[in-house]
């Protein structure tokens, strides 16, 4: 078991990180003078990882979109009981959630941490599907997915990234469809769990009011070895170009949304988490109050305070996304090509440039003042193939020409999509 | 954790929470005053106008720009309902200026600003400057068009609505789309001070140590008010109709909503909490594990209760051929409950609730400020400790009691187009 203690030079918060013997990942944030804990046991799967195959295997494996959703609902039943009825003796508070590149176990609690992560631990290794339990959740799972049809946010999300992406996953709805869901069978579930729930591809995060020799000692208890398999996942050949430059939706709103993006290459490791930093004081930049753009948005009455800007990034996408309420998204659109265009042109203002930079330095420090937000920092920058102090580095070593350096390779006005949902 | 409570004049109250773990300095002023249709838009637009620029910062760019220079310090306005009453303010943190890498004094910087824009706002006269104004009113008239967006948030609106009719409760905090666009720049400044000189006032401050300069500028501040705090009454339970109502909308959805309000007149507080935690508040509770596991009626199925109004309502998702179903179900439910069929595993979940909730209060600014401002309104300063106590105080048939005391008031439905 290696173990090695983790610092920020920047701030002084430190963790531990534990290489397992079983081949899991830990995490572990001592925080003195808070109450609770937070866990996160989560396995690198999420809805993008459709084609996979071990070392062993010749033939790549293709499932239904939205399994590893299902998976995480099914995961939460076992033989005897249903989960929520093991932490409610516990107190604990326990939820899962699916991503495009992850699927996380959670639970936070103030007292009994301890038992409530022997449950977390045991119940996400033994997995349990019967096809008459499968049967059901076909059903819940449907309604779950009327549901999100229903949420302008996600559909004007969804068909943005369609817009975007020709073949990359991504695109997909994280729970499927009511029909590729219903391909789905118990043994495809043990299939899919036994590929990617080897601790080998998983990670543990916890933080708060712990101990981490407890933490560890319950480790040793619960954690079962895993053979590294040699997992490959595999995404089809992404063409460099956009579907479709724009969508509209016609849905019962109240106010139109819109969310405006562009596609930018993808990259992993090091590389990822340095051009995720420059998009990010990028969109921070653009979405400045204090821009001449911003203002004649604001003044004009097209833009309101919703109006706001973030990265997407994963296994094989990347990319720079504008959102808010608007009747006019046409005239974002322009003003962001526009302004990308004058940045790429003039050059990014020196004393703007370290304004933003010092507001996101300001945010780091108010996230690592936070148990949930510090075990999500852990296991999101372990899963990007970072280090969790390592986004504040990179932060304090950024400088402008990096940012302009981003905008320039990847703000491609070619590559600017638009996705508008708004009432009839 | 220290936490002192103190009054700097009539009816305005400072708290302040020093908790040495935090790395930053967060600071809400409350406004609390009657929620009223006709005061209700005008109410939200003084106190959003305040937030978005001052004298000193007189655009919201400038102000956007000074903040970001202090390390990302937040500066925003809200508007919330609690039951018959309207709470406006406005809420800051910064970072702890020993983590300012140039040294700048971030407690003194921000003190002048949040003085500057509640007692020196960007005003000519008795209006607010027109552009940041017409800013401001655009974003409450966008926010009120986009409660649709949210449809579950939407339906439980529309729910309170027909539960509270005729009362204070029935209304929006951000007022109607009409009473907001008939606001001028002028209604708003007159609204903005008549909260300075009629709410009543509660000031928090959280932080890992104690800034006298905090109270000193609002005891200097208001000092030259001209004060006449109007009487709040945090706690007003609503009468139960004679039948039950029951109210439609048809929207082009996939999903349907139903709402179903239940009132009480009991004063039992703490056994009503356990009773709408039993019955639907966790994946444990009995409208989760028998509506929506066993018997797949509904997506979600909850409760939540309205405490000042002496109201718990169940919200659900659920296919338009399951609602009846699903209505007889979750009544059967909390018939279960009258009956006394709780389970000593059901009482000792609830309270495993409570204090892993209690527990946590503090691990936040905000957990720290919601927490005592609740018991600020229930007129009963305790610590979650004691509050917990009250909680572990309660017995069965104290449940019992306080589930038998709850009727069905009023039923809302968001029905699909295509069902019909």
């Amino acid at each position: 078991m290696e173990k090695n203690i983790l610092t920020s030079k920047r701030t002084g918060d430190s963790c531990i990180h534990v290489k397992h013997s079983s081949g899991l990942d830990i995490y572990i944030c001592e925080m003195p003078g808070f109450s609770s804990v937070e866990a996160l046991f989560g396995t690198k799967y999420g809805s993008v990882n459709t084609m996979f195959k071990m070392r062993d295997d010749k033939e790549y494996t293709v499932v239904p979109e939205g399994i590893a959703h299902f998976l995480e609902h099914k995961l939460f039943e076992n033989e005897d009981c249903d989960v929520f009825e093991l932490y409610a003796k516990t107190g604990a508070n326990g939820n899962a959630f699916t991503s495009f590149d992850k699927t996380c176990y959670l639970f936070n609690c103030s007292a009994n941490y301890q038992e409530s992560l022997k449950i977390l631990l045991d119940f996400v290794q033994k997995p349990y599907f019967t096809q008459a339990t499968v049967d059901k959740e076909q059903g819940i799972i449907g309604q779950e997915i009327k549901m999100t049809n229903d949420n302008p946010e996600w559909r004007v999300f969804f068909n943005m990234l369609r817009c975007m992406y020709h073949e990359h996953p991504v695109k997909i709805d994280i729970a499927g469809t009511v029909e590729s869901i219903a391909k789905i069978d118990a043994d495809l579930l043990y299939k899919c769990y036994y590929t990617f729930y080897n601790l080998n591809n998983m990670v543990l995060s916890i933080a708060g009011n712990i101990k981490a020799d407890e933490v560890l000692a319950i480790c040793d208890e619960c954690l079962r070895p895993c053979e590294d398999k040699g997992l490959e996942t595999v995404f089809p050949d992404e063409p460099d170009t956009v579907v479709e430059p724009e969508i509209y939706e016609i849905q019962p709103v109240g106010a139109p949304i819109f969310h405006i993006g562009y596609k930018c290459r993808p990259c992993s490791g090091q590389e990822r988490l340095k051009k995720s930093m420059a998009a990010s004081l990028a969109v921070s930049l653009i979405t400045d109050a204090s821009t001449d753009m911003y203002k004649k948005l604001l003044d004009d009455g097209v833009i309101n305070s919703s109006f706001g800007g973030e990265v997407f990034v994963g296994d094989g996408y990347f990319s720079v996304i504008f959102s808010g309420e608007s009747a006019s998204p046409e005239i974002i659109r322009d003003s962001i090509k526009k302004e990308a265009e004058r940045l790429i042109n003039e050059g990014i203002n020196e004393k703007d440039f370290q304004r933003i930079k010092k507001s996101a330095y300001g945010m780091s420090i108010r996230e690592l003042n936070n148990v949930e937000v510090v075990a999500n920092l852990m296991i999101n920058a372990h899963m990007e193939g970072a280090g969790p102090y390592d986004s504040i580095e990179v932060l304090s070593e950024m400088t402008s020409q990096d940012v302009l350096d981003f905008i320039r390779s990847e703000f491609d006005p070619d590559k600017l999509v638009m996705s508008v949902v708004k009432g009839e | 954790m220290k936490y002192n409570r103190t009054e700097l004049a009539e009816n305005i109250g400072y708290s302040s929470v020093i908790d040495e773990k935090f790395k930053t300095s967060f600071l809400t002023v409350r406004f609390i005053t009657v929620l009223e249709k006709e005061t209700a838009a005008a109410n939200a637009l003084g106190i959003s106008a305040l937030s978005s620029s001052s004298k000193k910062y007189d655009s919201i760019a400038k102000l956007n720009e000074k903040l970001s220079a202090l390390y990302g310090a937040s500066l925003v306005s809200f508007t919330r309902k609690r039951g018959d009453i309207q709470i406006l303010g406005m809420s800051s943190s910064w970072i702890n200026s020993r983590f300012a890498i140039d040294g700048e004094d971030l407690d003194g910087e921000m003190l002048e600003i949040i003085n500057g824009c509640i007692f020196d706002p960007n005003a000519e006269g008795c209006e607010f400057e027109a552009d940041s104004f017409r800013i401001t009113k655009k974003d409450l008239l966008d926010r009120i068009d986009a409660e649709l967006n949210n449809k579950r948030g939407y339906a439980i609106s529309r729910a309170s609505e027909v539960a509270f009719k005729g009362e204070p409760a029935e209304n929006s905090c951000y007022g109607t789309k009409e009473t907001a666009e008939a606001v001028s720049s002028k209604d708003a400044f007159a609204a903005y001070k008549r909260l300075l000189e009629t709410a009543q006032i509660e000031i928090y401050y959280i932080s890992s140590e104690e800034n006298e300069r905090i109270p000193e500028m609002f005891r200097r501040a208001f000092a030259d008010v001209k004060r006449a705090p109007v009487k709040i009454e945090f706690e007003a339970k609503s009468p139960v109709k004679a039948e039950p109502a029951e109210v439609s909308d048809e929207f082009d959805v996939n999903q349907c909503k139903m709402v179903m309000n239940f009132k009480s007149d009991c004063t039992d507080k703490y056994a009503l909490k356990y009773v709408s935690t039993i019955f639907g508040e966790t994946p444990v509770s009995k409208l989760f594990v028998n509506v929506r596991e066993k018997l797949s009626l509904c997506y979600y199925c909850a409760c939540r209760p309205v405490t000042s109004k002496g109201t718990l309502m169940v919200d659900s998702g659920v296919e338009k051929d399951n609602i009846e179903k699903a209505r007889t179900e979750i009544l059967a439910q909390l018939d279960e409950i009258c009956n006394g069929n709780i389970t000593d595993d059901e009482i000792q979940s609830a309270v495993l609730s409570f204090e892993n909730a209690l527990s946590q209060i503090g691990d936040t600014p905000s957990s720290y400020e919601a927490y005592y401002f609740d018991r600020f309104c229930y007129g009963e300063i305790m610590s979650p400790a004691e509050q917990l106590a009250e909680y572990k105080a309660v017995t069965k048939e104290r449940i019992i009691e306080a589930a038998k005391s709850l009727k069905l008031d009023s039923v809302y439905l968001m029905l699909n187009k295509e069902a019909e």
